[in-house]
């Protein structure tokens, strides 16, 4: 493990001796020389290697080496950022892949995303806008990418959500050139390792340029992704402590060891605070450490004292510096992130209280008969005991009773007492105050709908088994309700600190069990979903077999009117810091483990080192980038790991029969050097096999890194007998060889052109799966751009769609324009939703059109406009020129010949399997495909008027979670345009739309929306049919108490009737019509909405802040 | 039991076992500090237990108390528990001749077979569920019964002589049997129709020889020393073939013969490389080939006893099946011709490619739209919508055996009933949109000719191979859009009438997208030969290995797919500390129940042992890297080489645990628990006093004499032991209403019968959850 040994020979030429040694022309092969250019640089120096010598680090490095390190950085660079603007739209990335998405599937309500650079772009906005989430790897490397877009300028408004946009205002260059920064200094790193392993000059060089033209690590490096930055630091890692080790074995102790230690702690810590992988790095590091205090225990010479600060200098260096790196990651990470945002369903109540906007004011600490109090459920994240004014289609059939996770006015009862006669629902506010203790019996009043809280002897509607009774909300205003309205509330436990919670109900502090006092059983849920008809909301029994933990309850919020003013109040601890970094390590963990999906471009370990198999990245315009290895360099590294394993082998047998290998000089140098770096492959890719969890060929980089050096390691034992410039010209052969590779490869990781034959013949391997058909015939057809653009038939049937395991490849393919040339019969024939778009001088809020669209299976058809299509989602007009004029400009992406071969397959079969939202499993692909063509049809700005309605004019804010908006656009970018119509809608005061249209991102958003009274839109809900009276939402109807709050509250699908749909989809083109005009925002004064869903829209916009502006 | 005085006192070169950590310590007479206590030197107690006869008093007493532990109230429960249900059954399967399939190999069932067999079984009790009446169904239950628990019993003198063997005092190794004696896991795992008694039996069998073998170390190649190797070899087979469980013991062995090996090629020794590959040879020739011939030879007799069909039969290749007597598939199989109307069923979910006139209603629920074609799905009732006709795509000879549809053949299928044919096209299917929708096509309309176009592969053939009913598996491929015809147990909507869904996946390797066809109704001339007409067949012969090799392979799959999670399944983790146990089977009148849960002082003195024995290799691998030596070389190779090899018997047992994605239950720690209570015997050995037999190999003609020196632990040692053998059977008494399921016990009783929280018991009181 340790990096050098100690010279047992003096070298050639004597001490002293100042000869040149260039001039012996055939050294003595057979002796064994340790350094050639180490001897050559003793000589030219005036002294041999025999003299102590101790270079900074053990780096001995010629003048000339710097000079020769320079060229090397420039060449890297050359190579790791040549076109590195080119993919410039966000499509390009969007196929970049990564493993966070599965987390989307596998977790709660989180938006699961692609894992690609719309991923971390996505991040990086979120830090600037401080808005919190939750993501699978610790955030340094996010960090470094936001601090360089934010240096240049972002401010986090681009979404990159909306696909196949090109960048528009956002240095998305700046955010690459982290990772490809990162990633030219990888070489010379690497270079200055194996020198500080004390490999000759011609070695280190190899190794550097094998990082360089390795084609895997090119791709990677190249866009905004993780690995990048993590291989980096794993390289610096093996840099400083191997420096580290040289010191040690000089002398301990100096100032110079201190320096390599400490650094080589703060690199561990950051490896870790990229990627979790890095702890594989940090085991290394730590297996070093372990053999180097054996060594040292072993050696009499050292005091069990000195051997103690020994071990306690490294513990501080190599555990506590990491650690605290670590933290301080997570510190700054918590304190950007202050706003609340997407990630907080994930954490618990008492964090989400730390993040602004989720804050939750002071309220009453004790509940008394008569208060307004929100109920939460303990032991799921499902939220509050919630009502609503719909029937469960089953059972006793009356209202139901569910748990929600959001702020709402539907959840708030009233605690009033059950045992007085009279009517308790009036009695409260003129008695006296009394306290809610353990046995006290209650009746909870529903404020809203005016009906109290019941179970009775039905089964629940999916629970449905003999101990569990359904829980519904019963009675009527004036109605003092039945004895099973009763329940009797059983203190479970109180806070250690508040002596009082113990023994009556108080607010946060008290865990307490309902219990129905005719049945006995108690109030209980757990993470059951109800169905449809009740917005899979979380169902709420009656257990009389509860388990204690899903049966506890405690008091968020209450309200007593009677209440003194200086009531004593209370509100959520707020976790420090410590308990906030342990809870989100948890959820981090928990998440990790949740990563099983299967993906299409997954792999395990096993194939790794043979370079079975790459990752498809992106594919647009017959072009692709496809994560490959260069495969001499992977092969070749392969290769010595084998040969130094069988090697070692052979040694160890040998030494076992009594010859004495290990006694010589070069025999232990060499296994030093080898076996360490064996040791860090090893230890970055074994532990891969123990993972059940998604893993992809981009894992095994670190490892591939070791590798590599081993690799050379291997060429500088086996030419070490050899002559420098013998040496030197095998060494060229291999570059020459890799070169090449990586040039024949090199369309690949550019996303150059190319042709199919070049392709064909490059695919070596069976199992390499980029897809050759993309490609053109011949270069001369890429300037054409025209009509070679042949409409492929089914070959590329094998990517879109992608498969049920995971998200294929989108081969778009783009007819360059050739579009024009189709017949329209082609367009009328797509098989993809066609979109509503509103015709000029339509006025939609007339409405008649609207309900003509929406009720028959045909598009609102202006007359003289193409024949009627049937698609699967909505129908609507479409201006059949200007979609071809669209699919004409050269960025525009159609994927014409898929659907031909479709359609033509199926002539009456128009629907196309669109994926279904919520499953990420499905083809995302082809979401991302008829996203784009939805974008074309809909930001036609120029053929787009806007007509004012009697409804006036509302702008849109961010007033409601974010996480929901984020999940709406997330949804809507995963394909569903049902709800992207949604997004629209629920905009209207309850998210800010700003960022949905990314080329206007800099405009806000304005949108007409209804009028309601109530401080949130409100959708007149469950007959979505009542939209499409013409008018859609009537304000009359959203004042009605059936209004029912849009409830978005889980990942999940909502089902909407196809006249709604149409009609949404109508409304949201519009929406980016108004968003498309450059006009001052209108804001009006803030109404009165609840303090806490009030909040910035963005904090770097220049314009006034847009409070919540609600109608 | 041979005690260290049997052998006369000699030099042996090395005492317990070899470890290449310290090769030639005991060449190194300067350091060896030696404590030559005679003989007579020793305390009364321990010479008299020292004795042959008190050492047979010892076993005899701890046998017949292991009997009458195992066998008290061996009848009850008269019902099926837990995995008798599997076991139990196996067993009549083999008295019927039946064949099944099951994940573990056979040699453990065929001794219940035997058992069976042997009191009068007659089979007919098909142990179907938990909870079956032995009584009532006459299944003279107690004689299986009978088996584990004499193995079991068994076990606790083989436990002793391990000890013995390995030199510890007689007390000592009274001490490590108690710890398997009163353990009421142990007891209750043995009296029961289950693997684990036979398993923990032959791997202490193993154990026990190897340990003799290693102490003939200096007599190699002499006829006791090939005696040991080649029982230690046949154990381990026994293990092996009992539970799958018992690779685990060939592991450890294997472990240990390595070691051994690696001593035997140091150079120090002086040995040739000749004499290495004697050595090797042997060992291979004992521990490699006698095993595999011995694994081999139980599967030989399973599968010659296994001749008639049984329920294991659709696990099976169909090749495989036609070797069995009265195999459905074997009776009716025939070859299907052109033009033949067949029904076709999937293999996995049985159920019929069906197709009615209803269409595909135009739009889902989800929004997406069909192509509003006639429906496809699968249906698992005999219907005349079930049939379909084989069309061909190629010229056919009038007659003859041109007729006959083969593999790789491009097919068409005719629904005989609305005279369309089988299509399938780039639509969504009801349910999944990644998956192509099946539809029909009327037979006359050529326009979509290319789109009804299949190819037939059948599995595992080779080219013409004919498709045959039952046994023929095929997949259906489209052929231009390359998917396969699949199905799976989802349900489509009323639409459908709730019948299963059939669609095209796209991963055509998929092993669940297999169809075969199930009988043909007509043939193009109207004639369909019955089963009778073809007349009784007779089983077809099949290689030997061909059938063990499929066997082992299915075994290997069934046991990874054994994932689904069980109420009491428990992680590896919890397994030493005994956080949870099983519940084996409960009675709710009387309020009995059958609890799996160990004796709660053995297992955490087992595990103290284990803490402390880990604790002292690292003080004296500390130590000595410091150049102190902190115990005689003597006792340090006995806790490297003797104990050592129990905590790697031990290791190996448990750790590979934590890897397996399967199932885990308590009952898979057992085997380690009993090489814990090995270690922990040593570790009290150790504490008690520094003194160890010594030498205790058996002295070979080249071994230099050593100086002899005897243990002795004292009078505190059979006190100790005492005390704790009666505290250890006062908390078996305790806990054993759960073991034995017998007398039935109150809420209360259980409610103190539950020492940890988190012993899931049945029938316990509620008091928890009473008001507060």
């Amino acid at each position: 493990m340790s990096a050098s040994v100690r010279v047992r020979r003096t070298a050639s030429p004597p001490p002293g001796l100042a000869q040149p040694v260039h001039t012996q022309r055939f050294p003595n092969p057979r002796r064994d020389i340790l350094d050639a250019d180490e001897k050559r640089a003793a000589a030219s120096r005036g002294y041999g290697p025999g003299r102590k010598l101790h270079p900074f680090g053990g780096l001995n490095l010629e003048p000339a080496e710097w000079k020769l390190l320079i060229l090397i950085i420039i060449v890297a660079f050359g190579v790791r950022l040549f076109r590195i603007s080119k993919p410039n739209s966000v499509v390009k990335l969007a196929l970049s892949f990564d493993i966070c998405h599965a987390m989307c599937c596998a977790f709660l309500t989180l938006p699961v995303d692609r894992f690609d650079e719309v991923h971390f772009g996505k991040f990086a906005s979120r830090y600037i806008k401080s808005q919190y989430f939750v993501d699978v790897h610790p955030p340094l490397a996010k960090l470094l990418i936001t601090l360089a877009g934010w240096l240049s300028g972002y401010d986090g408004d681009f979404d990159f959500k909306d696909i196949a946009k090109v960048y528009s205002n956002v240095p998305y260059v700046a955010m690459r050139m982290v990772p490809a920064m990162l990633g030219v200094f990888t070489v010379p790193i690497a270079y200055l390792t194996l020198r500080a392993l004390e490999c000759r000059a011609t070695t280190a060089l190899l190794a550097s340029l094998f990082i360089t033209f390795e084609n895997g690590m090119i791709t990677q490096s190249r866009h905004i992704l993780l690995d990048s930055p993590l291989i980096f630091f794993t390289a610096l890692t093996v840099l400083l402590w191997t420096g580290f080790c040289n010191e040690d074995k000089h002398e301990p102790f100096t100032e110079s060891w201190w320096l390599w230690l400490t650094l080589t702690g703060l690199s561990l810590g950051a490896v870790v605070s990229c990627k979790w992988v890095g702890l594989f790095t940090i085991a290394t590091v730590g297996l070093g450490t372990i053999k180097q205090l054996w060594t040292l225990l072993g050696d009499m010479r050292v005091t069990p004292r000195l051997w103690v600060r020994h071990f306690m200098a490294r513990a501080l260096c190599l555990i506590a510096v990491p650690l605290f790196f670590y933290m301080f990651m997570f510190w700054i990470h918590f304190a950007i992130l202050s706003n609340s945002g997407e990630g907080d369903g994930f954490m618990s109540s008492e964090f989400q209280h730390t993040l602004r906007g989720r804050w939750m004011a002071d309220t009453n600490a004790d509940v008394a008969i008569g208060s307004l109090v929100t109920i939460r459920h303990v032991n799921t994240q499902g939220g509050y005991l919630h009502s609503h004014p719909h029937n469960y289609p089953g059972g006793s059939g009356q209202q139901q009773i569910t748990l929600y996770p959001h702020r709402d006015s539907n959840n708030d009862w009233r605690i009033v007492n059950a045992t007085e006669s009279g009517d308790p629902y009036v009695d409260w506010e003129k008695g006296p105050i009394t306290y809610v203790t353990s046995g006290t019996r209650v009746k909870l009043r529903h404020t809203s709908t005016d009906k109290s809280l019941h179970s009775h002897d039905y089964r629940p509607p999916v629970s449905d088994v003999d101990f569990q009774n359904e829980v519904s909300a019963y009675g009527m205003a004036g109605f003092v309700g039945d004895a099973n309205d009763d329940w009797i509330v059983e203190i479970h436990k109180g806070d250690d600190k508040d002596r009082d919670s113990g023994k009556r109900l108080r607010t946060l502090r008290t865990q307490f069990r309902l219990r129905h006092a005719l049945t006995g059983c108690y109030l209980f849920s757990h993470k059951v979903k109800l169905p449809d008809w009740a917005y899979e909301q979380q169902e709420v029994t009656c257990n009389k077999q509860a388990v204690m933990d899903n049966s506890l309850w405690y008091v968020e919020t209450s309200i007593h009117p009677n209440f003194p003013a200086d009531a004593p109040k209370v509100n959520y601890r707020i976790p420090g810091f410590l308990s906030k970094f342990l809870e989100l390590q948890q959820v981090m963990w928990t998440t990790n483990a949740g990563l099983t999906d299967r993906h299409t471009y997954d792999s395990r370990p096993d194939s790794w080192p043979r370079l079975r198999r790459g990752i498809n990245f992106w594919v647009k315009d017959h072009r692709q980038i496809y994560l490959l290895g260069n495969p001499i360099i992977w092969w070749l590294s392969t290769a010595s790991v084998l040969f130094y394993i069988a090697i070692r082998g052979f040694l160890i047998l040998r030494a076992k029969r009594g010859f004495r290998d290990f006694e010589n000089t070069k025999v232990v140098k060499y296994d030093t050097l080898c076996g360490f770096l064996f040791v860090g492959w090893s230890l970055h890719y074994f532990p891969f096999f123990l993972m059940g969890r998604q893993l992809f060929l981009h894992h095994y980089f670190p490892a591939l890194y070791f590798a590599i050096l081993l690799c050379c390691g291997v060429f500088d034992l086996v030419t070490s007998t050899l002559r420098p410039r013998v040496r030197l010209q095998i060494a060229a052969v291999l570059l020459i060889i890799a070169i090449w590779n990586y040039a024949y490869f090199s369309p690949l990781v550019y996303g150059n052109t190319w042709t199919k034959a070049k392709c064909r013949k490059a695919q070596w391997v069976k199992t390499w799966d980029f897809s050759c058909n993309d490609f053109l015939d011949s270069y001369s057809d890429y300037n054409a751009g025209v009509g070679a653009a042949t409409p492929q038939k089914s070959p590329a049937v094998a990517t879109v769609g992608g498969e049920a395991g995971g998200r294929g490849a989108v081969v778009v393919e783009d007819n360059l324009g050739g579009a024009a040339n189709l017949p329209p019969e082609d367009k009328a024939d797509t098989t993809t939703i066609a979109f509503g778009q509103a015709e000029p001088g339509h006025d939609i809020f007339g409405g008649n059109d609207l309900e003509k669209s929406s009720q028959v299976n045909e598009p609102a058809v202006e007359p003289g406009e193409q024949e009627p299509k049937e698609v699967s989602v909505v129908m609507a007009a479409q201006q059949t020129s200007g979609v071809v004029q669209d699919a004409a400009e050269p960025d525009a992406v159609e994927n014409e010949s898929e659907e031909d071969s479709t359609s033509e397959a199926v002539p009456d079969a128009t629907s196309d399997s669109q994926p279904e939202p919520e499953k990420t499993e499905g083809p995302q692909g082809e979401t991302e495909e008829e996203a784009e063509r939805a974008r074309k049809e809909l930001f036609p700005e120029e053929r787009f008027r806007w007509r004012d309605s009697s409804l006036g004019t509302v702008t849109i804010s961010q007033t409601g979670a974010p996480s929901t908006y984020r999940r709406m656009v997330q949804r809507a970018v995963n394909g569903s345009f049902v709800e992207l119509g949604l997004l629209l809608l629920a905009s209207c005061g309850v998210v800010s739309l700003t960022a949905i249209n990314p080329a206007h991102q800099n405009i806000p958003l304005r949108t007409r929306c209804m009028p309601a009274k109530d401080s949130r839109f409100r959708i007149i809900s469950q007959e979505w049919g009542m939209l499409t009276d013409g008018t859609y939402i009537k304000p009359q109807q959203a004042t009605q108490r059936q209004a029912y709050p849009l409830a978005l509250q889980e990942d999940r699908h909502m089902h909407c009737s196809k006249p709604l749909t149409t009609l949404l989809v109508v409304l949201f083109t519009l929406a980016m019509g108004v968003a498309a005009r450059p006009t001052p925002i209108e804001c009006e004064p803030p109404g009165g909405g609840d303090n806490d869903r009030r909040r910035a829209v963005d904090m770097n916009e220049d314009s006034a802040l847009v409070p919540s502006c609600v109608v | 039991m041979a005690g260290p005085q049997d052998t006369p006192p000699l030099r042996n070169r090395r005492p317990g076992r070899n470890s290449p950590r310290i090769p030639q310590s005991d060449l190194d007479d300067d350091h060896t500090v030696i404590h030559p206590t005679g003989p007579r030197a020793r305390s009364q107690i321990e010479q008299l237990l020292d004795t042959d006869e008190a050492s047979a008093v010892l076993v005899a007493l701890l046998t017949l108390l292991a009997f009458a532990l195992r066998f008290y109230k061996i009848n009850h429960p008269d019902q099926v528990v837990f995995d008798e249900v599997h076991f139990g059954k196996f067993a009549s399967h083999y008295i019927k001749r039946e064949y099944y399939f099951d994940v573990h190999p056979p040699l453990a069932k065929l001794l219940y077979g035997l058992a069976g067999w042997f009191v009068g079984f007659d089979g007919d009790f098909k142990f179907e569920n938990i909870g079956d009446s032995y009584t009532e169904a006459h299944v003279p239950y107690v004689g299986m019964r009978a088996l584990p628990a004499i193995l079991g019993s068994m076990t606790v003198p083989i436990v002793y002589a391990i000890m013995k063997e390995s030199g510890y005092s007689s007390i000592i190794a009274a001490f490590s049997a108690c710890l398997v004696l009163f353990d009421n896991a142990h007891i209750a795992q043995s009296r029961l129709i289950l693997l684990d008694a036979p398993l923990i039996f032959f791997m202490t069998l193993t154990m026990y020889s190897y340990i003799k073998f290693r102490k003939y170390r200096y007599l190699e190649f002499s006829p006791e020393w090939w005696m040991w190797l080649i029982a230690t070899g046949t154990f381990m087979a026994c293990t092996w073939a009992s539970k799958v469980n018992g690779i685990l013991t060939v592991v450890a062995i294997g472990i240990a013969v390595l070691i051994d090996l690696w001593d035997i090629l140091d150079i120090k020794k002086g040995h040739s490389m000749e004499y290495f590959w004697k050595h090797f040879m042997a060992r291979a020739a004992a521990l490699i080939a006698l095993p595999i011939i011995l694994y081999l030879s139980f599967f030989w007799v399973h599968l010659a006893v296994l001749t008639n069909s049984g329920p294991g039969d659709s696990f099976m290749s169909p090749a495989f099946q036609e070797t069995l007597r009265n195999n459905e598939m074997l009776l009716n199989s025939q070859e299907v011709r052109y033009y033949d109307t067949l029904t076709i069923r999937h293999k996995d979910t049985r159920v019929f490619l069906h197709s009615h006139p209803e269409r595909y209603p135009l739009k889902y629920d989800d929004g997406r739209i069909s192509s509003q074609g006639q429906q496809v799905t699968g249906y698992g009732h005999d219907d005349s919508n079930n049939l379909w006709q084989v069309i061909p795509t190629k010229a056919l000879p009038e007659t003859g055996r041109g007729r006959i549809v083969r593999h790789e053949d491009v097919v068409q299928l005719l629904h005989v009933n609305t005279q369309t044919l089988l299509l399938t096209h780039d639509v969504a299917s009801p349910t999944m949109p990644t998956n192509e929708e099946f539809t029909t096509w009327p037979k006359d309309d050529h326009s979509r000719y290319n789109d009804t176009l299949f190819h037939l592969r059948l599995v595992d053939s080779h080219p013409g191979a004919a498709l045959r009913t039952k046994s023929g598996l095929f997949k259906l491929i489209h052929v231009p859009t390359k998917v396969a015809m699949w199905t799976f147990p989802g349900q489509l909507p009323d639409w459908a009438f709730k019948q299963q869904e059939v669609n095209g996946k796209k991963e055509v390797n998929d092993k669940t997208a297999v169809w075969f066809a199930d009988e043909i109704v007509a043939s193009e001339d109207g004639e369909v030969k019955s089963v009778e007409e073809m007349g009784h067949k007779e089983p077809k012969q099949m290689n030997f290995f061909k059938k063990f090799g499929e066997l082992q392979l299915l075994m290997l799959q069934h046991n990874a797919g054994l994932t689904a999670s069980h109420p009491y399944a428990s992680g590896p983790f919890n397994w030493p500390f005994l956080i949870s146990g099983i519940s084996f089977w409960t009675q709710t009148e009387g309020q009995k129940q059958i609890y799996l849960i160990g004796n709660l002082i053995g297992w955490w003195t087992c595990v103290v042992g284990l803490s402390v024995f880990i604790g002292i290799l690292g003080a004296d691998m500390l130590a000595r890297r410091r150049g102190i030596v902190p115990f005689p070389d003597e006792v340090c190779n006995r806790l490297w080489n003797s104990t050592g090899f129990f905590l790697v018997v031990w290791a190996v047992h448990y750790l590979p645990f934590f890897l397996m994605g399967r199932q885990l239950f308590l009952h898979h720690y057992l085997p380690s628990h009993l090489a814990s209570a090995l270690i922990a015997g040593a570790v009290l050995q150790f504490i008690l006093s520094e003194t160890i037999n010594f030498p205790i190999s058996i002295r070979g003609p080249h071994t230099r004499p050593k100086p002899r020196q005897y243990a002795d632990v004292g009078m505190k040692g059979p006190i100790i032991v005492g005390v704790f053998a009666l505290a250890m059977f006062a908390l078996y008494v305790y806990l054993a209403p759960l073991t034995y399921g017998t007398p039935g016990l109150t809420g209360e009783q259980v409610n103190s019968k539950r020492l940890l929280s988190t012993w899931t018991l049945h029938f316990a009181a509620k008091t928890t959850d009473a008001a507060p």
